[in-house]
């Protein structure tokens, strides 16, 4: 089966630690369906190359989706895109998209952004993504 | 954790009357790519070549596989691999020839393995070292530090001078060629951008001393900026950790290590102010705060 290469970049000079600009750039291309369930993904040591990043924080990361249900390790063979965000219990799936929210909401209200505007804006944001995962979905 | 493949212990080292290492402590466990980060100046390539022996400390301990890094001097060379910072190889000689130079002083020398690598670093054997690129240059550096085959490589500056295509590179290989062989890497840079993507570890040296050692990603989340937001003249006192401090307007951004709940109640408590926000930081910015920061311990506001 072919191995999919997955399009990732690191920002050095982002806070955000880089296993998890690596983590959300994967849940990413998964919720735009640019990596599907049963998708082949690098191996640790193969990515870490690419990356030019510690096998550790590679390793870190598919621990992690592993462990979300997202990604799969099937011994002998590799990495697959899991089925995923159904394993994941309602009130975790939720609670991690309150989380986020939450910083947009912070920014909204520094910014002086409205709560019907920003409401507005996170419905686009969603049609948009829907949209995206439908045109690669028809590959 | 097993034992550190490296140990250094109260390590001090002089040149004349200048002292420049005061009391180094540090350990590296084995199979780990360990970033050692320093201002240019602050004693990197002193501690590396006390370490090797090359340089005869004043007094502590330094230990490396084992070996007694001012002891077993021959031993040390045998089995650790060095890329010096900048390193100097003869111009006139032919890839194919300075490998086999350096290689004759080697016992364990591994003539397959540094074929193979040949190949993979794309190095040319032909081609005379003087009209090699820098980026084939600090490669061939690499191979030379790697053909005996060491389970301890110290990185003096190896990118030194690289674009950040060649660094990229560069770094590609230490992790492709080394952390997949278990080879402790003992790297040391001033940019720490750089080292935060490979290293397992960070240690950083101000003045001669270790000013902050530990897990990459435990740095990066123990250090906070917090802004508090008050007037007057402000008095931190007894906060322990305190990196930096200033002033912004009515404001006061404190950027402080090994921060926890109770340390932002302390905090609150003793500067009479409400904390207002939380930043994250990025690696640069905490090295900053460790190198140049503001320790003081009140602010007029």
């Amino acid at each position: 089966m072919e191995v999919l290469i997955i399009f990732i970049r690191i920002e050095p000079s982002s806070p955000v630690p880089i296993y998890r600009q690596i983590i959300d750039q994967i849940r990413y291309q998964i919720a735009t369906g640019v990596l599907k369930e049963g998708d082949q993904v690098p191996s640790v040591r193969q990515l870490a190359g690419e990356l030019a990043v510690n096998q550790n924080t590679i390793l870190k990361v598919y621990n992690q989706l592993c462990a979300e249900k997202i990604l799969k390790i099937e011994r002998g063979s590799g990495t697959f895109v899991a089925a995923g965000k159904q394993n994941i219990p309602v009130a975790e799936r939720k609670r991690i998209v309150a989380k986020l929210l939450r910083e947009a909401a912070v920014q909204a209200i520094h910014l002086d952004v409205g709560l019907e505007q920003a409401k507005e804006q996170l419905e686009k944001e969603y049609e948009a993504i829907k949209l995206l995962k439908n045109k690669t979905g028809a590959r | 954790m097993s034992e550190p493949v490296i140990k250094i212990e109260g390590l001090r080292f002089s040149y004349g009357s200048k002292e420049v290492l005061r009391g180094v402590d540090l350990e590296v466990p084995a199979g780990s790519i360990f970033g050692f980060l320093g201002p240019n100046g602050s004693g990197k390539t002193t501690t590396i070549k006390v370490l090797l022996g090359l340089l005869k400390a004043g007094a502590g301990v330094c230990r490396i596989g084992g070996l007694d890094s001012q002891k077993d001097v021959m031993a040390v060379r045998r089995s650790v691999g060095y890329m010096a910072e900048d390193q100097q190889m003869f111009g006139w000689m032919r890839v194919e020839q300075i490998v086999r130079w350096v290689g004759s002083f080697y016992p364990g020398w591994d003539e397959k393995f540094v074929q193979e690598l040949l190949d993979f670093l794309e190095l040319p054997r032909k081609s005379r070292v003087k009209t090699l690129s820098k980026g084939q240059n600090s490669r061939l550096a690499l191979l030379l530090a790697l053909g005996h085959r060491p389970k301890v490589v110290i990185l003096d500056d190896p990118t030194l001078g690289l674009d950040p295509i060649a660094r990229k590179d560069f770094l590609r290989y230490v992790i492709g060629l080394l952390q997949s062989n278990q080879v402790t890497v003992f790297f040391s840079s001033h940019l720490l951008y750089e080292i935060e993507p490979v290293a397992d570890y960070v240690a950083i040296l101000k003045d001669g001393v270790i000013a902050k050692a530990g897990k990459t990603d435990e740095l990066r989340q123990s250090v906070k900026k917090i802004l508090l937001r008050g007037a007057g003249d402000i008095e931190l006192g007894s906060i322990a950790g305190i990196l930096d401090v200033a002033g912004i307007g009515e404001r006061i951004a404190l950027t402080i290590e090994d921060y926890s709940q109770a340390k932002q109640e302390a905090i609150e408590k003793a500067s009479k102010c409400a904390i207002v926000d939380e930043v994250d930081l990025n690696l640069d910015e905490i090295f900053e705060a460790y190198i140049i920061g503001n320790r003081g311990q009140r602010v007029q506001v």
